[in-house]
């Protein structure tokens, strides 16, 4: 795993948002980690985490305040302007609702064209043909392209954001609640297509979701962020089957399995609480003010992010030693075969 | 079985939905009929666009009358609120009927404190001093878990963070002790935690109050948590009725175990997961007879007559002639479901 070098790593990176003279939101703070050619790397946490602000910084889309992004071992904010518009074509995102992200003047085909019209690097026909390819790559028939997107719904709307950031041939697409807005009979359809267009263009995702189920069928590694920091990382099952930190443990267990109720054996942990405050997060280990587990230590010291395990890494003082009960959320075909 | 013994709270006839389109109309549900029980919890489910919110909305009478038309039935102990006159029905909502919604800025007023808001329901229904309102309220208040609730009580909604402004909603439509709750995906936009704590609320004071819920939402999971029974809807029309514990594990209508299937939970991991082709029709584009069949994996010629919501053995309504015949899995293998 290591003799890979990591197409998007993170390195201490920090995103800090000034409010006011003196207060500063660390929306990311110091987040470590690598994504490796070809994989699907979930990221997950509340909303006000911290995900979509990573999630951003990872494409350029927000510069880091501290700390480094680098693609491919290389930082991109070392390029020439002119090179980083080019880099950042590899690059993508496909955000949660695709209406924000299409001109509802435009007809599918100019959206589909529109990132190549941008670049204009290519003659307008072959513009067309490129838009044309990945339209029908997506599943949307040619008599899409002189529709526009209010006759479509939802999930071919997803489609036409998707084909959108195809036609840049990218290397990464961070994916941001894509699949959140729509019916779960439309989503298995999108998921299936995300994983046939990794297969076939060698694909990197970033997917970042609040639902487990989703982030346990499609990732291979899953991240766990919690107030702008990571608190666990490593292979999904692991992370899934045996969490390590107490918030991992608190998600998975509020995650609703559809189960018959003499097939459910977990007990539920209940979070207490909501998420604290960005602006002054708690001294110590960040979650202590609703962790179960919580000593004085927690709120003395701020816990070490270590490698638990082989791969699996987590911030908690007493990580490893606690007993913590997960739900079979990430596949109850596992747990039930 | 056991709900067919007591007297229903709520029985629902052949209700069918019309919006006012140009000079016609648009019929937009088509003959829901279901019951609920006094104290049961019961969970209607399906994709957007299939009429739950709509189902929702004219068990409240909360449909616009000027533009929408009801036909049918909607019995509560027996008493018939579709032919009942406006002054009577304002009179039953949020006394005898309350409503939750996913948006609860949609609920609650911006101008009012969450503490008058929850005191001036009480005191629209029941004959309370303002002294014994405000005491109501504070424990309403307390009740649906929110922290501090006599401070709390003079917060306007925008002070209160998404989980806050739920539990507020869910305080005044349950400050009259209500016999039926109508929740309206309550917990779609919040995360899973504070969505546990909301639906644990829910559950806790059902039980308490005795209180009979109709849960609105498109997660399966958060049904077979919460029901014991499933209503699942496709098109406008109800296509199955049963216990949810039976139709997880063998649903008995294409359309139930085609939802249950594409639960991403359910999969190995990184396989295919088996979507249902297609998306619901559109009016003016409904297909003849069976609404799932342009869809639907096991059509036969049969399947383009109309087809009845028909009782099925052992138990459960289902809207499919090859009920019997076929074997779908639910959320287990069929094999394993046996
Ligand atoms: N442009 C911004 N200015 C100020 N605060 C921001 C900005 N963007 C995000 N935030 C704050 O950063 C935190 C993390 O937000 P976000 O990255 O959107 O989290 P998530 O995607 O996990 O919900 C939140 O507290 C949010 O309010
Ligand atoms: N006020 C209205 N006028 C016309 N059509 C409506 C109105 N409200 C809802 N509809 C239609 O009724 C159908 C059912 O909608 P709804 O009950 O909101 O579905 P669900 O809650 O299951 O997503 C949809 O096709 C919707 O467009
Ligand atoms: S460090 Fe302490 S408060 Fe933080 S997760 Fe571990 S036990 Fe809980
Ligand atoms: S009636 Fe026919 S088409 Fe409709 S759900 Fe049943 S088998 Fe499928
Ligand atoms: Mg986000
Ligand atoms: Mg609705």
């Amino acid at each position: 795993m290591t003799a890979q070098q990591p197409l998007v790593a993170t390195r201490d990176l920090g995103v800090h948002f000034r409010l006011s003279r003196n207060t500063v939101l660390k929306a990311v703070d110091r987040v470590s980690f690598d994504v490796l050619p070809g994989e699907t790397f979930g990221i997950i946490g509340e909303s006000g985490s911290g995900k979509t602000t990573l999630g951003r910084a990872l494409v350029c889309l927000e510069a880091p305040s501290a700390g480094q992004v680098l693609h491919q071992g290389r930082d991109p904010y070392a390029l020439s302007r002119r090179q980083l518009r080019q880099h950042r074509r590899n690059y993508q995102v496909v955000f949660q609702d695709p209406n924000a992200a299409l001109d509802p003047r435009m007809t599918i085909l100019r959206s589909v064209r529109e990132p190549l019209d941008v670049a204009a690097t290519m003659p307008r026909a072959q513009r067309d043909e490129v838009a044309m390819q990945a339209m029908e790559r997506v599943g949307l028939s040619p008599d899409f392209a002189a529709r526009y997107p209010h006759e479509l719904s939802g999930g071919q709307k997803q489609r036409v954001c998707i084909a959108r950031v195809l036609t840049l041939r990218p290397s990464v697409i961070v994916c941001d609640e894509a699949v959140a807005a729509l019916d779960v009979s439309i989503q298995a359809d999108i998921l299936n297509l995300l994983a046939d267009l990794q297969r076939e263009f060698g694909l990197t995702y970033i997917f970042i979701t609040h639902n487990l189920g989703v982030v346990g069928h499609i990732s291979d590694r899953v991240a766990v962020m919690y107030l702008g920091r990571l608190v666990e990382m490593g292979e999904t099952e692991a992370v899934l089957a045996r969490p390590l930190h107490p918030y991992t443990d608190a998600l998975l267990s509020a995650e609703p399995v559809a189960l018959p109720s003499h097939m459910r054996t977990s007990q539920r942990v209940i979070l207490s609480g909501e998420l604290p405050s960005p602006v002054s997060p708690p001294s110590g280990c960040r979650f202590r003010t609703r962790c179960r587990f919580a000593q004085d230590l927690c709120a003395a010291k701020e816990p070490e992010w270590s490698e638990v395990e082989p791969g699996h890494w987590a911030a908690c003082h007493f990580a490893g030693t606690l007993p913590v009960t997960s739900s079979p959320v990430h596949g109850v075909a596992e747990v039930v075969a | 079985m056991d709900h067919a013994v007591k007297q229903p709270l709520l029985e629902v006839n052949k209700l069918s939905a019309f919006f006012r389109a140009g000079r016609g109309e648009v019929q937009v549900t088509r003959d829901v009929s279901f019951t609920m029980a006094p104290g049961e919890m019961v969970g209607l489910v399906g994709e957007s666009g299939c009429g739950k919110t709509v189902t929702g909305l004219a068990l409240m009478g909360l449909l616009p009358p000027a533009s929408s038309r009801l036909e049918g039935k909607i019995l509560l102990q027996g008493q018939d609120l579709i032919a009942m006159p406006p002054s009577a029905k304002r009179r039953l909502r949020g006394r005898r009927i309350s409503m939750i919604f996913q948006e609860p800025m949609s609920a609650l007023d911006p101008v009012f404190t969450i503490g008058h808001q929850i005191s001036e329901t009480l005191r629209a229904h029941q004959d309370v001093s303002r002294a014994e309102a405000r005491n109501r309220a504070i424990e309403a208040l307390a009740r649906v878990g929110i922290p501090e609730p006599t401070l709390r009580y003079d917060a306007y909604p925008h002070q209160l963070s998404g989980g806050m402004r739920q539990r507020a909603m869910i305080a005044i439509a349950l400050v009259c002790e209500p016999q039926l709750l109508i929740a309206d995906e309550p917990t779609t936009a919040l995360d899973v935690t504070v969505q546990a704590q909301i639906v644990d609320v829910l559950g806790e004071l059902c039980t308490r109050m005795g209180m009979a819920m109709l849960f609105i939402t498109h997660d399966l999971g958060l049904v077979s948590q919460t029901c014991s029974r499933l209503v699942t809807m496709y098109a406008g029309e109800v296509v199955e009725e049963g216990r949810v514990d039976d139709i997880l594990l063998r649903p008995r209508h294409p359309y139930s175990s085609g939802l249950l299937r594409s639960l991403p939970a359910l999969t190995q991991r990184k396989a295919r997961l088996p979507a249902i082709p297609g998306r619901v029709p559109v009016r003016g584009d409904m297909p003849p007879g069976c609404r799932f069949q342009p869809r639907c994996a096991h059509a036969q010629p049969p399947c383009t007559a109309p087809q009845p919501l028909r009782a099925v053995q052992p138990q459960g309504e289902v809207r499919c002639c090859r009920a019997e015949e076929l074997i779908l899995p639910g959320v287990l293998p069929v094999e394993r479901a046996a």
